[in-house]
């Protein structure tokens, strides 16, 4: 019998399986943050438990910290507060936390596989839907809630619904690999199969387009997954996967025998069917910009902000919901996506922040100055990506650029510390999600890649990146 | 089960509209529930009742993966949201807490609840009476998986 790669990883995590039961399945890696984990320490306080595996359990701080100077006192208490407990709950449970000073600090997808943690083949789980990024690595990865981290931090286990399986395959060549990006490719699937198109499924990414991307693009893809509705994402590993992991702080020592593994077995088998199959082709890709308020609605660069009625074809609710972004991000039916000018510029987030990103955004930005209408920021996504990035001279770019220059964590992506947005202003974003109120109350959100980000900063409004490089 | 209907006529209700990200480092439930649905509807708070239900369209709950959604929610009263679908892990929070109880409904169900109707909710008989109206609809059945877990009481209850 044929099996899918998740059907692989899923069978070899079962401890038990019954029908019309949930399946128990174990957990490879448990990653936690201080947003989602108080709940669940008071949890096993109070109902006298211990941590069962708290040597495959990492903590680090991400959310709510500041991304300006950190030897200064935090003003917000409840953050404050917030970050401390974790700590308190951390050192009263044993486990490793990457805190706030902390080198290997930083959003915690981009840390899992940047220390070797997230490996191929393995169950990670995260009180964070943004846990899908690493399914780049061929791991089954998705965001749970406080309950079942409560209940993962206890057993090490959770009870499962099995996901269906839904192959998105990723056919032909970008026509332009640097300014048309994984951001493009992904934007353009959910844009394609919606919000829910992937809804109780895991959604695994095939295909020579696919085989063509980086481990950080790869990423990129994988994170977004969770926008499509679905569970999770998921890259078969390759030389590419191998590569990346060797070498890493906590790369295991039997490193060798563990790829020599996964390449006999970390892929879908032959002939493999998937309950659900998409065929996207990237020849036909262009850059793209989100106008409204969920990631499905989306145009290509040389577009146009549709009609409701263009959006919703025949569909009232979609009509209804088109309408109500266009009043809310302030937007009128056939504005060239071109003409649409901007007041803030974010690079950072779970989907963009690694080395390669803010590369390619200084080779945009590189001599030039940011419009003098325009507030525009970068946060890398974790202390090491920044460092790195140092040792490369790209905050100088982007200084001299008068971008500003930050400390990695979760930022203006969700809007919990400090950095949101204003009421009405408009921003370029390498985030996620465009909901309404999500960089901060009344702000507006588009969705873009850091090549789109770091141009439109340049320029005051979005451009056709392809033509800047 | 018996309460009233709050309607929002949408679709991707997500999580950071139920419950903004700037409050999720209040730890206090009562706290939280004094935002709920802040980023959609500002008097919800103010006009929910203990015993209220919630009707909206599909993808309910999306994005992020935080609890404090349905928690906020059940903590203003909120007993069940009536949905055609839900993103998966808002409805799996919503269980496994025990919070609230996710109800998908088919869309002709969904037109025919009005604001403010009064229904009585039967998890046994898959069944909803509309109370004001006189009609009587069927919801989707609980998977098998998910009835255990909510006939346990929650995650930590199932098999303990």
């Amino acid at each position: 019998m044929t099996e899918t790669l998740f059907e692989k990883i899923w069978n070899s995590h079962v401890v038990v399986e019954k029908e019309n039961e949930p399946s128990l399945i174990y957990i490879d890696r448990h990653l936690i943050h201080e947003v989602t984990s108080p709940q669940a320490f008071d949890g096993l306080r109070a109902n006298h438990r211990d941590v069962r595996r708290r040597d495959l359990t990492v903590a680090t701080i991400d959310h709510n910290v500041p991304t300006t100077d950190r030897s200064l006192p935090m003003i917000d208490e409840t953050s404050s507060t917030q970050i401390k407990t974790l700590e308190k709950n951390c050192k009263d449970f044993g486990i490793k936390l990457f805190g706030i000073n902390d080198p290997n600090q930083g959003i915690v997808h981009v840390i899992g596989p940047q220390l070797g943690i997230t490996l191929p083949g393995s169950t990670i789980v995260c009180g964070d839907s943004h846990t899908s990024t690493q399914g780049a690595f061929g791991a089954f990865a998705f965001g749970i809630g406080t309950s079942e981290v409560e209940h993962t931090l206890a057993t090490q286990t959770l009870w499962l619904e099995k996901p269906k399986t839904f192959e998105i395959l990723a056919t032909g060549k970008r026509k332009n690999s640097f300014a048309i990006t994984s951001k493009d490719i992904i934007l353009s699937i959910i844009k394609q199969i919606g919000t829910d198109g992937g809804t109780g499924h895991v959604l695994e990414y095939r295909g020579d387009a696919i085989s063509d991307l980086s481990m950080e693009q790869r990423m990129t893809i994988c994170n977004m997954s969770i926008e499509a509705g679905s569970r999770a994402g998921l890259i078969a590993p390759d030389e590419k996967t191998f590569d990346y992991l060797n070498h890493r702080k906590y790369t295991p020592k039997n490193y060798d025998e563990l790829v020599d593994d996964w390449k006999n077995n970390l892929m879908s088998d032959a002939n493999s069917k998937f309950d659900k199959s998409f065929t996207i082709d990237v020849d036909k890709i262009e850059p793209q910009v989100s106008w409204g308020t969920n990631p499905a609605m989306v145009s290509d660069i040389t577009g146009k902000i549709p009609t409701p009625e263009e959006f919703g074809q025949n569909n009232e609710i979609q009509i209804e919901s088109a309408k109500k972004a266009l009043l809310y991000m302030d937007l009128k039916p056939d504005t060239p996506i071109i003409e649409i000018p901007i007041d803030r510029v974010f690079i950072g987030s779970c989907t963009n922040a690694r080395l390669e990103d803010l590369k390619d955004a200084a080779e945009i930005v590189n001599g030039k100055t940011v419009n003098a209408d325009v507030d525009a920021m970068v946060v890398p996504g974790s202390q090491m990506v920044k460092m790195e990035a140092e040792k490369l001279g790209l905050d100088k770019i982007f200084k001299d650029a008068n971008f500003e220059w930050r400390e990695s964590g979760c930022s203006m992506c969700l809007g919990m510390n400090p950095d949101i947005l204003k009421p009405g202003e408009r921003c370029a974003s390498t985030s996620n999600r465009n909901f309404e109120g999500r960089q901060g109350s009344g702000g507006r959100t588009h969705l873009v890649s850091p090549v789109m980000a770091a141009a439109s900063a340049i320029a005051g409004h979005f451009v056709d990146v392809r033509e800047w490089c | 089960m018996i309460g009233n209907v709050i309607k929002y006529e949408q679709d991707n209700i997500d999580t950071d509209v139920i419950i903004p990200g700037t409050y999720l480092k209040i730890h206090d439930y009562n706290e939280l529930a004094t935002h709920a649905m802040e980023g959609l509807d500002p008097e919800f708070p103010s006009k929910v009742k203990d015993g209220d239900f919630i009707v909206a369209g599909k993808n309910f709950g999306c994005g992020s993966s935080r609890e404090h959604a349905p928690i906020a929610l059940s903590t203003c009263g909120i007993k069940a949201v009536i949905a055609t679908s839900f993103a998966r892990i808002f409805y799996r929070n919503s269980v496994d807490g025990a919070f609230l109880l996710p109800i998908e409904v088919d869309d002709e169900t969904y037109q025919k609840i009005s604001n403010s109707d009064k229904l009585e909710i039967n998890i046994e008989k898959n069944e909803i009476k509309n109370i004001t109206k006189n009609e009587t609809y069927t919801m989707k059945p609980f998977s098998e998986i998910i009835a255990k877990i909510i006939a346990a009481g929650g995650l930590f209850k199932y098999k303990k």
